[in-house]
C-alpha cells in the first residue's frame, strides 16, 4: 500500500516523531512530579517521596496507577458532555503545543513559518479547559475558579504577546527554529535573548507564572479559598488528566523560554572545544532549569491577592511591555535592521 | 505612491481631530472628573481649526493613501457642514450636560471622534475606507445617545440604535462584500471601470444591500424606525447633533459612491433613490402629523428633508449634485437653529419637549418665537426663507433630469408637510399661554439667532453656498 | 492534494454543522462553544488556503480573547433561551412561506444570469514568492494601508471609551497603595507611651 501511495510516507514519519516526543513528555512530568515534591521537601527539611521504589522515584508511578484505578465521579448536576470533554480538551491542547518545540537542530515535529504564533495560539485556548470545567461543574467553587482563571489567563496573555513581539522583532522570523539560530552569535550566551532583552525575560517569566497558574498566581486554585478551585468536582482519571495538563503546561512554557530566551539548544560556550557544541543536552538542561525556577517561586513567594495580580498584569507588566515593544523597534531601526 | 507628508497634508482635518482627540483622552484621564469644560473648549477650538484649515487649505483635487481617500471640492464643502454641525452641537451641550448632570470630559471626545468618522465618511473612495469611516461615527453615536446612562429612555435609545445600527452596518458589508466579488475591487474608480459593460447582476444585488445601509445611516424610509425614538430618548443636544452631522455625512457618501462608482448603472440605483425618496418625503410629512412631542416631530421632519434632497441626487446630474450641497447646507442651518430653540426649552430647570409646552411662546419670550416661528417657515419652504430656495434647487435638477412626476410628488408632499410646521407657528403665536421658559444661555439664543439671520438672509446674498456648491458638483462631472 | 481536499471538506463540514448548531443548541453556553469550534474550523480553513498567519491570529484573537469573554458573560447571565423561543415556531411558517419566496425569486434572477466578462476576474495580489504571508502582510499594513490600519486602530478606540463611558462608576473604594504601604516603618505607625503606674494614662 505503501509503494502505491508515497504520500504516506511523510505522514506515518510524522506519527512517529510524535510518539516519541509524547512519551518523552509523558516521562518528563512523572520525572517532575517527583522532582518537584523533592525540592520542596528539601527545603522544607522533610525527606519527600521516599518510599515507593529506591529513593521514592517509583512515586508517580504509584501515583498514576492510583488515579487509573479508582471510580471516577459524574456529579449529578453537572452538564455531562462538557464536563468530560474539559479535561480532554485541556489534556490534547497541552500536548498539541510541543509539535512545534524544536529540541535540536531539525528535532521537531512540524517546522512550520509561523511557529510561535501557534504556541502562543494553543497555550491560549487552554483557558478553556478550565472555563469549561468549572462551568460544567455546577458547583460554586469551580465556578468562581474558573472566572478568575479567565480573567487572569486572558490578562496576562496580552503582556506575553508583546513580551513575544520584541523577540520576534529581534529574530525577524516566527519559526521557532529560526529563532533560536537568530541567538548563535559568536558571544555565546551574552548573545541570548534573555540576556539582550532581560528585563522582557523577567515579564515573561511572571506571565507566564501566571498564564499557568502557577504559584504565586495559583488563585484559580487557591485551596484556602476555593478548595480546588475548578478541579474539586473531578476525580480518578478526569483528574489526573487536568493534572497532566497542568504540568504539560509547565514543561512547555519552559522550553518556551528555553527557545526564546535562552538560545535552545545553543551552547553558552561555543568557543570551548567539547562541551562548546551545540546539543539536545543544552536544550534540557535550559528547560529544567526554568523548571526549577518555577518550583522555588512556589515556595519563596507567598500567594497574590486577585486584585494585586490584576493590577501587576495590567498597570505594570502591560505598559511596560508595551513601551519595550516601541523601544526595540526603535533601537532596530537606528541600528539598520 | 505619494510621500506621507503629502498624504496629511491633504488629509490634514482628519489629521488634527485624530491627534487632538487622543490628547484630550489624556487631558481628561489626567485632569479627571473636572477637566469636562476644559476639554469641551479645546475640543470647540480644534473643530474650529479643522474648519479653518478646510478653507485655508489646498483646493486641489488628489487621491491620496493608495486610493482610499479623496480630498476634493466636493469632500471640503460637505465636511465643512460636518464640522459646522459638529462645533453648534458642542456649544448647545455645554450648559445643558451641566444641568443634567452628565457633564463628562467624555462627551467632547466622543463628539469629535464620530466627527472624524464622519470626515473620514465624506473622503472614502473605496469600500472599505467607507466602511471604517461609517463605523467610526456609528460607534461614537450609540454611546452619546445613551451617553445620560441612568435616564431609562437615554438607554433604550441608546440600545435600539445600536443593534438596528449593528443590522445595517451588517447588510452594508454584506453588499460591500458582493460588489467586491463580482467587480474585482474596492475602490470606487476601479469598481466604476468594471461596470463599464453594463451592469453585473451580483453588483446590483450589492449595491442593494449597500444603498440598505447607507439609508439607514441617513435615516430614509424603509430603515427609518429608529429615528422617532431615538431622537427622542437621546438628550437634546445629541439629537441635535444626530439631526445634522452624521446626515451630511451620510448623504455626501450615497452621492459619492452613486456618481463615482456606479455612474455606468444610473438606471439601477435612480429605482431605488427614487423610491427612498419619495417614501421618506410622504412619511415625513403624513406621521409627524400625530406627534405631541416636538423632538419626535423633528424626527419625522428629518426623515422627510433627507427624502427632499435625495430628489436632487436622483437627478444624477450637476445640477442635481450642487441641489443636493444646497439642500444640505440649508437644513444644516435650519435644525441646528430649531434644536438651539429646543435646547433652550426649561421650565424652572426641567427640560420639556411638548408642543403644548411652546404655547404663547410669542408673550413670554418674543425674540425666541420669532426665531422659531422664521425658522419653521424655512423647514416649510416658505418664500423667502432658505427652505424655499433649497427645495427649488434639488426640484430644479429633478425637472432638469426628466423627472417631473417626482418633482411634482416633492411638491404636493411639502405642501402637506408644511401643515405641522406652521401648526407650531400657530400654537405659539395664538394659544393660551404656557408656563414661561427660562432665560436660555447667550451661547444658544446666539446659535438661534444667527441660524434665523442666515436663513433670511440667503435670497439675498445667495452666491457664496451657490457658488461653493457649484464647485463642489464639479467634482464628479 | 488529496489530504488539503480531505481536510476542507472536514473543517468545512464541521464548521457548517457548528455553526447551525450556535443558533440551534437549546444551552447557550453551548451555543458559545459550538461558536468557538467554528471559528476554530475557519482557522483550519485559512491554514489550507496558506494564509498561517490570519489562520493563527484569529486564534489567538478571537477563540483565544474575544470568545472567552463571551463565554463569560452567558455563563453569568441566567438566559432562559426556551422561554425566548418559544414564540419561534408560531411565526416559523410566515417566515418560511417568505423565504420561499425569496429563494424562488433568486432562483430566477439567478437562472437568467450571464456573468459579466470584464468584472468576473477579481484582481489578487499575488505574493512575492519566496516570501512568508506574515512578511508579506507587514509590508502592506503600514506602507499601502496604513490609512485603513489606523482608522481601525481609532474604531476599537472608540469602542473602549464608550464601553467605559457607559458602565464605569465611580465608587469611593479604599485603593491599596503599595508603596505607602511598604515606606511604613514601626516609628511612623506605633507610638509607644510610657505609662506611669498607677496613674492611668
Amino acid at each position: 500500500m505503501l509503494s502505491e501511495h508515497p504520500w504516506l510516507w511523510p505522514v506515518l514519519w510524522g506519527i512517529v516523531k510524535s510518539l516519541v516526543l509524547l512519551v518523552c513528555v509523558l516521562v518528563s512530568t512523572a520525572v517532575l512530579i517527583y522532582g518537584e515534591r523533592k525540592i520542596w521537601a528539601a527545603v522544607m527539611l522533610r525527606r519527600g517521596p521516599n518510599v515507593v521504589g529506591p529513593w521514592g522515584v517509583l512515586q508517580p508511578f504509584a501515583d498514576f496507577l492510583k488515579f487509573i484505578l479508582k471510580e471516577p465521579i459524574l456529579p449529578d448536576s453537572a452538564n455531562k458532555v462538557v464536563f468530560l470533554l474539559a479535561p480532554y480538551i485541556g489534556v490534547v491542547l497541552a500536548f498539541m503545543a510541543w509539535a512545534v518545540i524544536p529540541v535540536n537542530e531539525g528535532w521537531v515535529v512540524a517546522n512550520i513559518n509561523v511557529g510561535i504564533l501557534y504556541l502562543f495560539a494553543v497555550s491560549s485556548l487552554g483557558v478553556y479547559s478550565i472555563i469549561m470545567a468549572g462551568w460544567a461543574s455546577n458547583s460554586k467553587y469551580p465556578f468562581l475558579s474558573a472566572l478568575r482563571a479567565a480573567a487572569q489567563m486572558v490578562s496576562y496573555e496580552v503582556s506575553i504577546g508583546f513580551v513575544i513581539v520584541t523577540v520576534l522583532l529581534c529574530a525577524g522570523s516566527l519559526n521557532l527554529t529560526q529563532i533560536v539560530e537568530a541567538q548563535n552569535t559568536r558571544f555565546g550566551f551574552l548573545g541570548w535573548y534573555g540576556v539582550r532583552l532581560f528585563p522582557m525575560f523577567v515579564i515573561f517569566f511572571i506571565s507566564a507564572l501566571a498564564e499557568t497558574n502557577r504559584p504565586p498566581f495559583d488563585l484559580a486554585e487557591a485551596e484556602s479559598e476555593l478548595v480546588a478551585g475548578y478541579a474539586v468536582e473531578y476525580s480518578a482519571s478526569l483528574y489526573l488528566l487536568q493534572f497532566l495538563t497542568e504540568l504539560v503546561a509547565i514543561l512547555t512554557m519552559s522550553a518556551m523560554m528555553a527557545v526564546l530566551f535562552l538560545g535552545g539548544w545553543l551552547s553558552p560556550f561555543p568557543w570551548i572545544p567539547v562541551i562548546g557544541a551545540s546539543s539536545v543536552f543544552w536544550f534540557l538542561l535550559k528547560a529544567w532549569g526554568v523548571v526549577f525556577m518555577f518550583s522555588m517561586t512556589k515556595l519563596i513567594v507567598p500567594r497574590y491577592r486577585y486584585d494585586q495580580l490584576m493590577r501587576l498584569g495590567w498597570k505594570v507588566l502591560l505598559p511596560i511591555s508595551l513601551v519595550a515593544v516601541v523601544v526595540v523597534a526603535f533601537v532596530l531601526k537606528l541600528a539598520g535592521h | 505612491m505619494y510621500p506621507l507628508s503629502f498624504s496629511i497634508a491633504h488629509a490634514l482635518p482628519e489629521t488634527i481631530l485624530a491627534v487632538g482627540a487622543l490628547l484630550l483622552i489624556l487631558v481628561g484621564a489626567i485632569r479627571g472628573e473636572k477637566s469636562a469644560p476644559l476639554v469641551a473648549e479645546l475640543a470647540i477650538g480644534l473643530l474650529t481649526l479643522a474648519l479653518v484649515v478646510i478653507f485655508i487649505g489646498a483646493k486641489t483635487t488628489a487621491t491620496v493613501f493608495d486610493g482610499a481617500f479623496i480630498d476634493d471640492q466636493f469632500a471640503r464643502y460637505m465636511k465643512a457642514l460636518v464640522l459646522i454641525g459638529s462645533i453648534v452641537t458642542l456649544i448647545l451641550s455645554r450648559d445643558f450636560l451641566r444641568r443634567e448632570n452628565i457633564d463628562q470630559f467624555e462627551f467632547p471626545v466622543l463628539v469629535m471622534l464620530s466627527t472624524l468618522g464622519m470626515l473620514m465618511l465624506t473622503s472614502a473612495n473605496s469600500l472599505i475606507s467607507l466602511y471604517l469611516g461609517l463605523e467610526l461615527m456609528s460607534l461614537a453615536l450609540y454611546v452619546v445617545a445613551s451617553f445620560h446612562r441612568d435616564n431609562l429612555k437615554a438607554s433604550e435609545a441608546g440600545l435600539k440604535y445600536f443593534v438596528l445600527g449593528a443590522l445595517s452596518s451588517g447588510m452594508l458589508l454584506y453588499g460591500a462584500s458582493l460588489i467586491y466579488g463580482y467587480a474585482g475591487s474596492v475602490s470606487f474608480p476601479g469598481i466604476a471601470a468594471a461596470l463599464k459593460s453594463g451592469p453585473a447582476i451580483g453588483v446590483v444585488f450589492g449595491l442593494v444591500f449597500l444603498l440598505a445601509g447607507l439609508a439607514f445611516k441617513m435615516s430614509t424610509v424603509p430603515f427609518h424606525m429608529w429615528t422617532p425614538d431615538v431622537y427622542e430618548g437621546a438628550p437634546t443636544p445629541v439629537t441635535a447633533f444626530f439631526a445634522s452631522a452624521p446626515k451630511m455625512a451620510a448623504v455626501a457618501i450615497t452621492l459619492r459612491t452613486v456618481m463615482v462608482a456606479f455612474p455606468n448603472i444610473t438606471h439601477e440605483w435612480r429605482q431605488i433613490v427614487m423610491f427612498i425618496s419619495v417614501a421618506s418625503m410622504a412619511l415625513g410629512s403624513f406621521a409627524a402629523i400625530g406627534q405631541t412631542n416636538i423632538k419626535r416631530l423633528m424626527a419625522y421632519s428629518s426623515i422627510g428633508h433627507m427624502g427632499f434632497a435625495l430628489v436632487g441626487l436622483a437627478a444624477a446630474n450637476a445640477a442635481g449634485v450642487e441641489g443636493v450641497a444646497i439642500y444640505l447646507a440649508i437644513y444644516l442651518v435650519t435644525t441646528l437653529g430649531v434644536f438651539a430653540a429646543i435646547v433652550a426649552m426649561r421650565v424652572q430647570g426641567r427640560s420639556v419637549e411638548n408642543i403644548s409646552d411652546l404655547a404663547g411662546l410669542s408673550r413670554t419670550d418674543g425674540w425666541m418665537a420669532f426665531f422659531m416661528a422664521m425658522l419653521m417657515f424655512s423647514l416649510a419652504g416658505i418664500p423667502p426663507m432658505a427652505g424655499f430656495f433649497a427645495k427649488y434647487y434639488a426640484f430644479l435638477a429633478a425637472v432638469q433630469a426628466g423627472l417631473t412626476p417626482l418633482a411634482v410628488i416633492g411638491v404636493l408632499l411639502s405642501t402637506v408637510a408644511a401643515f405641522y410646521y406652521l401648526r407650531i407657528v400657530k400654537v405659539m403665536y395664538f394659544d393660551e399661554a404656557a408656563p414661561a421658559f427660562d432665560r436660555a444661555p447667550f451661547a444658544v439664543r446666539a446659535v438661534c439667532a444667527v441660524a434665523t439671520a442666515l436663513v433670511f438672509c440667503f435670497w439675498v446674498y445667495p452666491a457664496p453656498i451657490v457658488e461653493a456648491a457649484t464647485n463642489a458638483a464639479r467634482a464628479f462631472f | 492534494m488529496t489530504a488539503a481536499v480531505a481536510f476542507f471538506y472536514l473543517f468545512s463540514m464541521i464548521m457548517l454543522a457548528s455553526a447551525f448548531m450556535v443558533i440551534a443548541a437549546r444551552n447557550p453556553v453551548h451555543s458559545v462553544l459550538f461558536l468557538i469550534l467554528a471559528f476554530v474550523n475557519a482557522a483550519g480553513l485559512f491554514m489550507l488556503a496558506g494564509a498561517e498567519f490570519l489562520g493563527m491570529i484569529l486564534i489567538v484573537v478571537y477563540v483565544g480573547a474575544v470568545a472567552v469573554l463571551f463565554l463569560f458573560v452567558v455563563m453569568m447571565l441566567d438566559v432562559d433561551f426556551a422561554e425566548m423561543k418559544r414564540g419561534f415556531l408560531q411565526v416559523l411558517p410566515i417566515g418560511a412561506i417568505i423565504g420561499g419566496i425569496v429563494a424562488i425569486e433568486l432562483i430566477l434572477v439567478v437562472g437568467s444570469w450571464t456573468v459579466a466578462p470584464a468584472g468576473s476576474a477579481p484582481v489578487g495580489s499575488p505574493i512575492t514568492p519566496g516570501v512568508t504571508n506574515t512578511v508579506a502582510l507587514g509590508r502592506v499594513l503600514y506602507t499601502q494601508y496604513i490609512y485603513l490600519f489606523q482608522a481601525a486602530g481609532l474604531v476599537l478606540l472608540t469602542a473602549m471609551v464608550g464601553a467605559i463611558v457607559l458602565t464605569l462608576r465611580h465608587k469611593v473604594v479604599k485603593r491599596q497603595v503599595i508603596a505607602e504601604q511598604n515606606a511604613r516603618t514601626q516609628a511612623s505607625v506605633v507610638e509607644i507611651k510610657k505609662v506611669p503606674f498607677r496613674a492611668g494614662v
